[in-house]
């Protein structure tokens, strides 16, 4: 039986990972054989050289520094604090420290036994994962993979007793359809259709003399196997029905069920008293059923977005559309998913205030209302990234028309864009600070001016036209003619062909923000205003890349790819030398993306200045992760487009 | 002829761990020895009270300390079956549940075993040691030799310097609650033996790294 002093370490160990993984009595042995050193400021726990020591270290008070001697300098690496794992090459390579390890602070530090641990390693996937994927502080993780880092996410990220499907609206209950519609063995097909028919309904159970479940006969059965075959309708039910049945108890979770349909690829399950399917039938459940129970689907939110009329009810939609992000979030879907979904949601929402606009003003502009247009999404709607109803970045491009319609098409179009805009406001957008939004009329131009506008930021680089720049190169059709967008395109690569130095400052631009790296014991933070002691993941995580990938696949000329995450993943297709870093950077992205959009959900805001100690210890280790891409990718930047060589 | 065996007075043939405990006191520590290197045996005792003649030992904890580094893997906690239940100890020590008691044997077994050649080290440990030998007696145990460590002794006299007069100490400063506040140690598991045995090794920890940057360096240093 452990004794106080053990139990002590024990309830320290198990709020952090990797020990939290660890069963109580696994944590207990490892508890036990562990040793506790006191250390003073700046004192060294290890020197880089050193071969590794038998264990491995944990901080328990204090705070320790990963240095490391560049250049004559010691130059701090990471800060370890409380609950911080570091030392492992002990533990994985057994290879010569490469970092020194030095007190930054009177620190109490665990010292674990690799010994035990390395049977752990073997045996728990969790455990190796966490390892394996670089958590623990001081392992660099530049080229390791950040999808491995993903992975462990998703293992770590759940408790055991999550392991339902949430994002089926947590719904608990079951409700299957009862009574069952049925027929005994040895019906014909014709009489078992009657049933079908008049219960309109899609299936039928087929049982034997005890009610047990034997087959089942659906729509498709009879299309395939009765029809297409040219039986006869006197056919015997059970010479069609698709058997077995897979059955279920009817104890079983919601989830469970959804998991165990989804697993089997089934449209039915079939409940019955114990489970088995030598037992009386209790009733169905189709996947149908499954859809109907989740109103808040994006199909159904999609189809009912299109169709509404009504103001009122698009706003009211579009909160369900949050609820819905909430739960892919937390479920850890993929940001390619998610982000997909949401931007279809909010172009749904801009397609139906610009149908509902039209049917209103066509009639005051009977000159123009055939007039071609395009409204674009810009920033991170024109990236297709915005996951929360941040700041609306948008433009509206139509049209060139003769002289004496300018007017008339102006005000047209400017009517337009305020109507469709006043309904995303309706819808809970916020107006942007900058007004770069189509209802401001040097943003709602026609196709000539807007190609004037391009022409002059690429030809005349300055601060201004390159900030503009990294807001309206990402624009995107959202609706109406794809073909304007389409000119505009092709118009900025060939000003961007002839201005070749414009990517140069547009590149040297990207690098403005440089990478949160160094940051003490957490992250950098703001120093002061309303922000202060927050970390601004917008501004020193996700523009970095944003920006760099922008640049990049300009320079590449592609076509047609806005997500920050996909044209990292073109990137990688395209070099395939700096396919991995270009992978990491995409996943730092997504990695990005999700813990903003949570930490914007939680507190009702835009997500942008994340509190570092808000986050669990492993959230924080991930996004410190996420941050070594950002500096390899700004040196790829520096190197290519020759920026120690490029002034101002 | 022994006179005492003839009245049947004659002790018990010492048990072979008294006499290996004995035999190990034989061996002392260099006074050249750095404080880094050196073997603690931390300790501590919950007691029905405070009168060595009288009061009982409760329970027992101890852990060594070597090299610097507390070993968690050489703890331990005992209880003992009260013989009096003193109810000033048990409101003190909450000692009220039952517990799986141990021999008065194991205890002093286990703590002769763990002694070998350590330096003993508890707050206040004077009294730690009277009770123990008052618990080791029955066994033959006559006397706890070691070399000991008070860590209030240390504590005073890192403040002070060596030669203190002790009546101008403010005593309570001393106490371990304050010690561990002020060398910044959490106050977990307090009042109980094994509980208070982990603070007194952290506070030990802490101080001998004080007392280094003192000029205290070796074991002459520290206890000669």
């Amino acid at each position: 039986m452990a004794n106080v002093i053990v139990n002590r370490i024990i309830d320290f160990l198990k709020k952090y990972p990797p020990f939290s993984f660890l069963s109580n009595e696994l944590l207990g042995q490892v508890a036990a054989e562990v040793d506790l050193i006191y250390f003073e400021k700046e004192e060294f726990l290890f020197q880089k050289g050193e071969p590794a020591k038998s264990y491995f270290f944990v901080v328990k008070e204090g705070a320790i520094k990963l240095t490391d001697k560049a250049g004559g300098v010691e130059e701090t690496v990471e800060f370890c604090d409380e609950g911080d794992v570091f030392g492992v090459l002990a533990l994985l390579g057994k290879r010569p420290y490469i970092l020194n390890a030095r007190a930054n602070e009177p620190s109490l530090i665990i010292a674990v036994p690799v010994g035990i641990f390395e049977k752990i390693l073997n045996e728990n996937s969790q455990v190796s994962l966490y390892f394996a994927s670089g958590f623990a502080s001081g392992q660099v993780v530049v080229r390791s993979g950040l999808s491995q880092t993903q992975k462990v996410r998703d293992l770590l990220g759940r408790k055991p007793d999550e392991n339902g499907l949430m994002l089926l609206s947590g719904q608990r209950t079951l409700q299957y359809s009862h009574p069952v519609i049925q027929c005994p063995l040895g019906t014909s097909v014709f009489n078992a259709v009657i049933q079908m028919s008049k219960a309109s309904v899609g299936s039928i159970m087929v049982v034997d003399e005890n009610q047990h479940p034997k087959g089942i006969i659906t729509d498709k059965d009879l299309r395939n196997r009765l029809i297409a075959k040219g039986l006869s309708y006197d056919t015997r039910v059970e010479a069609i029905m698709s058997q077995p049945v897979v059955t279920a108890s009817k104890e079983l979770e919601f989830s469970e069920v959804y998991l165990n349909m989804v697993k089997h690829r089934l449209h039915h399950l079939v409940f019955t008293e114990d489970g088995s399917p030598d037992s009386p039938l209790l009733g169905i459940i189709s996947d149908h059923d499954i859809l109907l129970s989740q109103g808040n689907s994006p199909a159904v939110l999609i189809k009912a977005l299109q169709e509404s009329e009504d103001i009122h009810e698009m706003a009211k939609l579009r909160n369900q559309a949050e609820g819905m992000l909430k739960y892919y979030l937390e479920n850890e879907l993929s940001i390619d998913f998610i982000a997909g979904i949401l931007t279809e949601i909010n172009d749904t929402i801009i397609r139906s205030a610009i149908r509902l606009a039209l049917t209103k003003l066509q009639p005051s502009f009977p000159e123009v209302q055939e007039l071609d247009f395009c409204f674009l999404g810009l920033g991170s709607e024109g990236r297709g990234e915005q996951l929360l109803r941040t700041d609306l970045d948008n433009a509206l491009v139509y049209q060139d028309v003769p002289e004496h319609l300018r007017e008339k098409a102006q005000s047209f179009m400017h009517l337009l864009s305020r109507d469709v805009l006043d309904v995303l406001f309706a819808c809970g957008f916020h107006s942007c600070p900058a007004e770069m939004m189509a209802n401001n009329p040097q943003w709602c131009q026609p196709l000539s001016q807007w190609k004037r506008y391009f022409s002059q930021w690429i030809r005349e680089p300055n601060p201004q036209s390159l900030m503009m720049g990294t807001i309206f190169f990402d624009f995107r059709a959202v609706a109406g003619k794809h073909s304007l967008a389409d000119a505009l395109t092709q118009h900025v690569y060939e000003e961007i062909r002839q201005e070749k130095v414009f990517l140069n400052f547009f590149a040297k631009n990207a690098l403005l923000n440089p990478p949160p790296l160094g940051f003490f014991r957490n992250f950098m933070v703001e120093k002061s205003g309303e922000h202060a002691e927050k970390f601004d993941i917008k501004l020193r995580a996700m523009m970095p890349l944003a920006d760099a990938a922008r640049v990049l696949i300009l320079s590449h000329q592609v076509v047609g790819i806005n997500n920050t995450f996909k044209r990292y993943e073109k990137l990688a297709e395209l070099e395939p030398n700096q396919a991995s870093l270009f992978r990491d950077a995409g996943k730092a992205y997504e990695i990005f993306m999700r813990i903003r959009a949570l930490e914007g959900l939680a507190n009702e805001s835009s997500g942008r200045f994340i509190q570092p100690d808000s986050l669990g210890k492993l959230q924080r280790q991930l996004l410190k992760n996420a941050f070594f891409p950002i500096d390899e990718i700004q040196k790829i930047l520096k190197v290519r487009f020759q920026l120690d060589y490029f002034g101002n | 002829m022994d006179w005492r065996a003839l009245f049947g007075f004659a002790s018990l043939p010492k048990p072979d761990f008294i006499s290996a405990y004995e035999k190990s006191l034989e061996r002392k520590i260099p006074k050249s020895k750095p404080l880094s290197e050196l073997a603690f045996l931390v300790l501590d005792t919950e007691t029905t009270g405070l009168d060595v003649k009288k009061d009982h030992v409760l329970s027992y904890g101890s852990l060594q300390v070597i090299d610097s580094r507390i070993r968690i893997s050489s703890s331990k906690e005992f209880y003992l079956k009260p013989k009096k239940r003193n109810r000033e100890a048990i409101k003190v020590h909450g000692l009220v549940q039952e517990r799986p008691y141990v021999s008065r044997e194991r205890v002093i077994r286990t703590f002769l075993e763990d002694a070998r050649h350590q330096v003993l080290v508890g707050h206040h440990i004077g009294f730690d040691l009277a009770m123990l030998e008052r618990v080791g007696k029955s066994l033959g145990l006559r006397k706890i030799k070691n070399p000991a460590l008070d860590t209030y002794d240390l504590a005073v006299r890192l403040d002070r310097g060596r030669y203190y007069d002790p009546h101008t100490v403010p005593s309570k400063e001393y106490s371990l609650d304050h010690l561990c506040e002020r060398y910044a140690i959490a106050l977990d598991d307090r009042h109980t033996a094994a509980g208070d045995a982990f603070l007194t090794a952290q506070l030990l920890v802490k101080l001998l790294k004080v007392a280094e940057a003192k000029g205290i360096k070796t074991y002459g240093d520290l206890l000669g």
